[in-house]
């Protein structure tokens, strides 16, 4: 860059940030010479009043010859279509030369009515608009951090009455009544070689969102309430929260592609944030954030995406950073799941054979039903190393090593409910996957801190529902729309379709310090997995985060159960779980266990000592989950609780076992019930479900040594002795036959959990043998299993 | 994954268990040493302790039939009924209570390609490695087999046959590891 090119940057940006300052003060404003404001002195300060209105059909910028194009750009009133909006702005220049501008700004929309690219035509991103009154002001003084050639900003403002919207095909979704305030002193501008450099050591601010509203009607146009029938539109919730950042930017020409372009590094601090969710006044509360991350090489090109395709490309070169989260509180007590941490390196790596990079294409329509404006973002991430840290009352569980990996298209569409061609739509934001290939897989644990020895325990993840490794190619869409159960809150309905799929139940490490290797694993390989959720409601309770479905079916196909090698491992056969669910629910408590008596009964430790239990006191964090799963008799083939087992398939030409040419025993048709017609309305009753409480905590375990001699590390004892952690120690541990109260506290940690499963009836309607040429041979015509009540107090720790 | 999807894959692993326990061939039951595992390549895995109760205090349903435990005229167990003819009767297991503690039980994923006296080299496979627990405790396990006109005892015409009751107190020992692998075609 040539110090010609820099002087233009250098006073492009200071332009640029007095623009974003003073927003369309510019079409006012003359500029002043540094010069001339140094020979002003005592000046009494200028006051500009003006109602502003401007359109511009398109404003477009190139990038290496490549278009894009804002359109049907608008400034103007908010909330008169047509009319202007009030600005008042008073200018004073300090005895030191700096300029003071104070500034006024009412009832503002800026608005882009569509996003196009050259050389995609027919098709649009959609439209974006932001209203606002901002009052506030900005100090500008010559001088930046490296010295006279700069320049130093102080900022304070308010912003109220704020909404920022997308909006699609007519259909929108908006941040409603933004309050914003953010005071940012000291920062500096510079150039240096080659980039310009922006200081921020302290932008500190606060935020709330009063509700995240959607629209169908195309009436509407950054409406709280709908035009036509006067109610307010419907919510996702509320958000608020406030921020201390401190940051480091430097900005460059040049992008990925060609010579033009722009490149931004930038190294941020969090010192600290909290973020807060609130639907219907319950709180979802991320407490006490801190952590730093640094953007190294993002690159912003108008390009081609890996299909040719015309784009709005950004490209990363790495993305890494901490992240501490030091309370999760959920629901109206105000208890905590406990603290989490992340730590995360995006970069360029090669998984199973294949380079992955990091870059997001944007492009224009979305879902090819969906209407011509939307958003394809044809991406790429490369997830090359995480640690995912759980801590509940002090006991902290490392998932380490993870790794996610992706490639293909997402859409975006703000939508209404109904059939567009052969495509089904619902009311909200649809988030869609076209062939997207991708994955994840953990490499074990580390309990304690991340320095401590990796161990297997992964799959205790299974428990939550999470794979500890998932690679596959997913088709559909997840729909969000706005509204719970009752008043704000989230409806999801969703068709997702998995092919090619390997998920780990039991997995071993891809690592274990000598490099990648194979993961070994009990696998459902060669996985198709359809999933489809109608009208399930999330909300966030007083009791913690509730999720309540209204009708789910899936087809889970495990072309086959793998022990080994995902692709080569030995095969248990074809599995296929047919799952159909009305009614069912599920709610996460914030708290584990508590107080309780393991493996005896009383109320407290001397009651649970002299019953032979042990009493522990797992503390207030950790997690309960109580769910209710109504598993609905068969209604059609694709909607039943169906379990078919098959082997001894057929080969194909290919070397692999045919489908529905082998044995096969088949349990048809299972389902829950209450016990009979309980209400008189002539059909049995099913509401009851199977209801599953389950807490989960991190606590101390007691391990036991299974044989004499010494372990897989060397360390030597005795059949029974216990596994006492001693830091001292070579391996991180000993054996104790007869452990002391100190040793007892220092016991290995795992996950204990309490469940209880309930079910009044659960129904098989038959149980089938299938011959592949003499058809199905019934071997039981049913079973019913009634009142069952199953408590468990279990503890699962990681082998080392 | 929902739970009923995992319940199912449970079943289905350990029915494919006892199957391949049953057949007598493909499974084998031998204590090892720890010390053999520092052989074993992809450590990882699981440690499970616990205690689980069956009905300790009675199910959810209160009918004519079920009710609380401290309720001596009803019964406060589980119930299964099962039908092997098209419309015959049920064959019943009832009463189904009881509280099962065990201490070390381990899941874990192992390849075999040593040890075993040589085997292990010409075996080399991977295998689903259950480490049984040295003991389990039952505690006034007991249960009914009977049969049953009905599948359910409150359904019209319901007359039952208690055929013998087991109970079942004490300690049982488990050593060893099951292994479990897949053979055949699949």
């Amino acid at each position: 860059m040539t110090n010609r090119e820099i002087r233009f940057m250098q006073s492009v940006f200071a332009y640029g940030v007095l623009v974003a300052w003073l927003p369309m003060a510019q079409a006012e404003m003359q500029s002043l010479a540094e010069s001339d404001m140094a020979a002003i002195s005592g000046q009494g300060g200028i006051t500009m009043e003006m109602d502003l209105g401007v359109t511009a059909d398109s404003i477009s910028y190139f990038d290496d010859g490549n278009g894009i194009y804002l359109e049907n750009f608008r400034i103007g009133s908010a909330s008169t279509p047509g009319g202007e909006a009030h600005h008042v702005i008073k200018l004073d220049i300090d005895e030191d030369a700096s300029l003071n501008l104070d500034y006024l700004v009412e009832d503002r929309r800026i608005e882009f009515g569509d996003i196009r690219l050259a050389g995609a035509p027919g098709v649009s991103m959609g439209g974006i608009f932001f209203d606002h009154s901002v009052e506030g002001g900005l100090k500008i003084s010559p001088g930046g951090a490296l010295g006279g050639n700069g320049f130093t900003f102080d900022s304070a403002f308010t912003m109220t009455g704020g909404r920022l919207g997308y909006r699609t095909n007519g259909n929108e979704v908006f941040l409603d009544d933004i309050t914003l305030d953010v005071e940012a002193l000291g920062v500096t501008l510079d150039v240096s070689g080659g980039a310009v450099l922006l200081e921020a050591p302290s932008v500190v601010g606060s935020y709330s969102v009063g509700a995240i509203r959607y629209s169908n009607n195309p009436l509407n146009h950054g409406n709280s309430n709908d035009v036509t029938t006067g109610q307010l539109l419907a919510s996702y919730g509320s958000l608020s929260g406030d921020f201390d950042l401190s940051s480091h930017t430097e900005i460059r020409a040049g992008g990925r592609d060609g010579v033009q372009g722009l490149r931004v590094d930038n190294q941020t601090t969090i010192n600290s944030a909290n973020f807060i969710y609130r639907d219907d006044g319950n709180a979802l509360a991320l407490l006490g954030i801190t952590g730093s991350y640094v953007i190294n090489d993002l690159r912003l090109d108008i390009t081609q995406d890996w299909q040719g395709r015309n784009a709005l490309g950004f490209t990363l070169g790495s993305l890494s950073g901490d992240i501490n989260i030091n309370r999760i509180e959920m629901g109206g007590n105000g208890k905590s799941i406990g603290q989490l941490n992340v730590s995360f390196l995006f970069e360029d790596h090669v998984f199973n054979g294949r380079s992955y990079t990091n870059a997001v294409y944007l492009q224009g329509g979305g879902h090819q039903d969906a209407g011509t404006q939307g958003l394809r973002l044809a991406t790429e991430w490369s997830l090359s190393q995480a640690d995912l840290s759980y801590t509940d009352n002090g006991n902290g569980v490392v998932f380490s090593g993870l790794q996610s990996w992706g490639h293909g298209d997402v859409t975006i569409n703000v939508t209404r409910a109904g059939n567009i061609g052969t495509t089904e739509f619902f009311d909200g934001i649809r988030i869609g996957f076209d062939d997207l290939e991708a994955g994840y897989r953990m490499n074990g644990l580390r309990v304690g801190d991340e320095d401590a020895p990796l161990q297997g325990g992964t799959e205790l993840l299974l428990a939550m529902g999470v794979y500890p490794a998932y690679d596959f190619k997913v088709d559909g869409h997840i729909t969000l729309g706005a509204g719970g159960a009752s008043g704000e809150g989230l409806t999801i309905n969703s068709d997702i379709q998995i092919r090619d799929g390997h998920a780990a139940l039991i997995s071993a490490p891809y690592d274990e310090g000598t490099g990648e290797i194979p993961q070994k694993g009990l696998w459902a390989s060669d996985l198709n997995y359809d999933i489809h959720v109608r009208d399930m409601t999330v909300d966030v309770t007083d009791d913690g985060f509730a999720v309540i479905k209204g009708e789910a079916w899936s087809t889970m196909d495990i072309g086959n159960l793998r022990i080994g090698d995902k692709d080569s491992g030995g095969s248990f056969g074809r599995f296929v779980v047919q799952n159909y669910e009305k009614g069912s629910s599920m709610t996460i408590v914030p708290g584990g266990a508590g107080n309780l008596c393991v493996g005896g009964s009383g109320a407290d430790a001397i009651a649970c000592g002299a019953s032979g239990g042990r009493w522990e006191m797992r503390g207030d964090e950790g997690i309960t989950i109580k769910m209710k799963q109504v598993f609905a008799k068969a209604v059609s083939d694709t909607r039943k609780n169906a379990f078919t087992w098959e082997t001894n398939r057929e080969l194909g030409g290919d070397g692999q076992p045919v489908n529905d040419t082998g044995m096969k025993v088949v349990l048809n048709d299972i389902y829950t019930g209450d016990g009979g017609d309980i209400d008189g309305d002539g059909i049995d009753d099913n509401t009851f479900g199977i209801q599953t409480d389950l807490s989960v905590d991190v606590y101390q375990t007691r391990v036991v040594k299974k044989s004499d001699g010494p372990d897989s590390a060397g360390v030597v004892g005795n059949r029974g002795d216990e596994i006492i952690m001693d830091a001292s120690t070579a391996a991180g541990y000993r054996y104790v036959a007869s452990p002391t109260s100190a040793d007892i506290d220092s016991r290995p940690l795992g996950f204990a959990v309490q469940a209880r499963a309930q079910f009044k009836e659960l129904s098989i309607n038959n149980v089938d043998l299938v011959h592949p040429v003499g058809g199905a041979q019934t071997a039981i015509y049913g079973a019913k299993l009634q009142n069952f009540d199953i408590r468990a107090n279990l503890t699962a720790t990681p082998i080392q | 994954m929902t739970r009923f999807l995992r319940t199912v894959i449970g079943h289905a692993m350990a029915l494919s268990a006892g199957l391949v326990l049953v057949s007598g061939v493909h499974a084998e039951m031998s204590r090892l040493e720890d010390g053999d595992l520092a052989s074993v390549s992809g450590q990882g895995g699981i440690y499970l302790s616990g205690d689980v109760s069956i009905n300790e205090l009675g199910g959810p349903v209160q009918n004519s039939y079920f009710g609380s435990c401290s309720d001596t005229a009803k019964k406060c167990g589980a119930r299964l009924a099962y039908q092997l003819k098209e419309n015959g009767g049920w064959m019943v297991l009832d009463d189904i209570r009881g509280k099962f503690s065990f201490e070390g039980l381990t899941l874990k994923v192992r390849d075999i390609d040593s040890g075993f006296g040589g085997d292990g080299e010409l075996f080399n496979r991977d295998v689903l490695e259950i480490g049984l627990p040295n003991i389990v405790r039952f505690d006034s396990v007991e249960f009914k087999v009977a049969t049953s006109s009905t599948a359910r005892p409150t359904d019209p015409g319901f007359q039952q046959t208690d055929i013998f009751s087991i109970q079942m107190q004490g300690d049982v020992m488990l050593e060893g590891n099951l292994l479990v692998f897949p053979t055949g075609s699949p």
